[in-house]
């Protein structure tokens, strides 16, 4: 139980990429694919932040403070700054992978009519 | 364990973004889907501010809340909003939980590896990271040492994901764009499904879009300009100047902003954004060093090497800001007039 609060974390990011996993396999609509494509994105990012963040530490914006300098600044005082800047460039990245999946659905609805995919495939086999 | 080792907050907030994402992806109303979506975006947004993720926060909040839920409106816009499946196919639906019961199971039995949430002596934030953290300041004279790697530490990677934003642009234009006058396809569907625009309708809508939007792109400069001091940069800035435009395109007309930035500019100055990083990096080859290593412009730029390194930041982010600016923009437009460039949302 103790590790389960430690690392609870870890738990929800499991949970919340396999909901995204599940709505991508599972639901029948064009949208709500690309918003579990999106949730599915969220967990990830959320591991990275999660693992580079450390209890009682400043953002990663070197100021002058008590316990540290400007120019030689407590490592232990400031949150790691890596797995943020991967997961900066994904959110923007992931943006714009969202924007190509809802042009293409944009575009499936065009030609069939409708988001559901049973009756995409139902007009593709007539 | 005398003291909790996570943050209370944090776990609240966790578990309201479960219940958000659940429910989003529950609601039959696309519509309702897409407003809790940005609410479920909003307190991520929370959850990396209390985690000291400022600057992903800033652009979770700028990205996730804002544009994307725009583009979702956007299509929906042109397509309708109910989601009601004709037949649930029930097996299928608890077939793929178990499978991603079983996945979750497997991922969860290496949950005794991980290090536990906030541990500053993990192997993450031990190993590689506190080279950055004691070095930034001596390599750039940049504080923020999320933009100085970003930047230039990791600048072909931020080289290429703005490449990708550019690109992701281009493919929503090939798939989407259609020229209307050549069009021989009349889709009268679209044109009757959603509510006709009224431009005597919102008179207080369209005026304070009017007062805001000047406002908002003078936070975006800074943004961009003050990314070096305070969370921000290139991508949060360039996504707020493209709120902006879409702002204009939703409480106005499309064509009203189309007379201003026509396609033709939009693209040109999508790619600008890219030539300009690009550039910058040449000029470091043409001056006798690697590919992006701005220390060698140090006599072309003011200062000594290591503000030659912040200002070619500088010069960086004003590119990335550039591109995610017009591509936003390109790809709100070919979404929400469905690739005809006429009207929109």
């Amino acid at each position: 139980m103790e590790e389960f609060i430690d690392k609870f974390n870890y738990v929800l990011v499991v949970i919340l990429m396999m909901t995204g996993l599940w709505s991508m396999l599972a639901q029948n609509n064009l949208i709500k694919k690309c918003i579990g494509m999106a949730i599915f994105q969220t967990g990830i990012i959320l591991f990275f932040i999660s693992i580079g963040a450390k209890n009682n530490a400043l953002i990663p914006i070197l100021t002058e403070t008590a316990n540290h300098t400007y120019n030689d600044p407590n490592v232990n005082e400031v949150t790691n700054p890596l797995t943020q800047i991967l997961m900066l460039t994904a959110i923007v990245v992931g943006v714009a992978t969202l924007g190509v999946g809802l042009a293409l659905a944009q575009k499936v609805h065009q030609q069939n009519d409708s988001f559901d995919e049973d009756e995409i495939l139902n007009n593709q086999t007539k | 364990m005398a003291e909790l080792p996570i943050w209370q907050y944090d776990t609240l907030f966790l578990i309201l973004v479960l219940l958000f994402g659940i429910t989003a992806l529950a609601m039959q109303n696309l519509m309702a889907a897409a407003i809790v979506f940005g609410a479920y975006s909003f307190l991520m947004c929370l959850i990396w501010t209390t985690m000291g993720a400022v600057d992903v926060a800033f652009t979770e909040a700028a990205v996730g809340a804002g544009v994307s839920t725009v583009f979702i409106f956007a299509t929906i816009y042109n397509t309708g909003v109910c989601a009601k499946p004709k037949n649930p196919r029930l097996a299928f639906k608890l077939f793929a939980g178990l499978i991603c019961f079983v996945t979750g199971a497997f991922l969860l039995s290496a949950l005794s590896d991980f290090p536990n949430w906030g541990d500053p002596y993990s192997p993450v934030n031990s190993t590689i990271s506190p080279y950055y953290i004691e070095n930034t300041i001596r390599d750039t004279h940049v504080p923020n040492i999320v933009t100085t790697v970003l930047a230039d530490y990791r600048g072909f990677d931020t080289l290429l994901e703005t490449a990708v934003v550019f690109i992701a642009c281009i493919a929503i234009y090939s798939i989407l764009r259609v020229d209307a006058a050549k069009s021989k396809v009349v889709e009268p569907d679209i044109v009757t499904s959603p509510p006709a625009y009224d431009p005597t309708d919102s008179l207080i809508i369209r005026q304070a879009s009017r007062i805001m939007v000047p406002f908002m792109q003078i936070f975006a400069l800074y943004v961009i300009a003050h990314g070096h001091y305070s969370p921000g940069g290139g991508f949060q800035g360039g996504v707020i100047l493209g709120a902006s435009i879409i702002l204009l395109c939703i409480s106005f007309d499309l064509k009203y902003v189309l007379r201003q930035w026509t396609e033709k500019k939009i693209m040109i100055l999508t790619s600008l954004g890219v030539l300009i990083f690009a550039t910058v990096g040449l000029a470091c080859v043409i001056m006798g060093g690697e590919y992006l290593n701005y220390e060698v412009l140090d006599p072309i730029l003011p200062g000594d090497k290591a503000y030659a390194r912040s200002h070619a930041i500088l010069l960086v982010e004003i590119g990335v800001g550039i591109t995610v600016m017009f591509s936003m923009i390109g790809i709100y437009i070919n979404l929400a007039s469905n690739g005809r460039f006429d009207r929109g949302l």
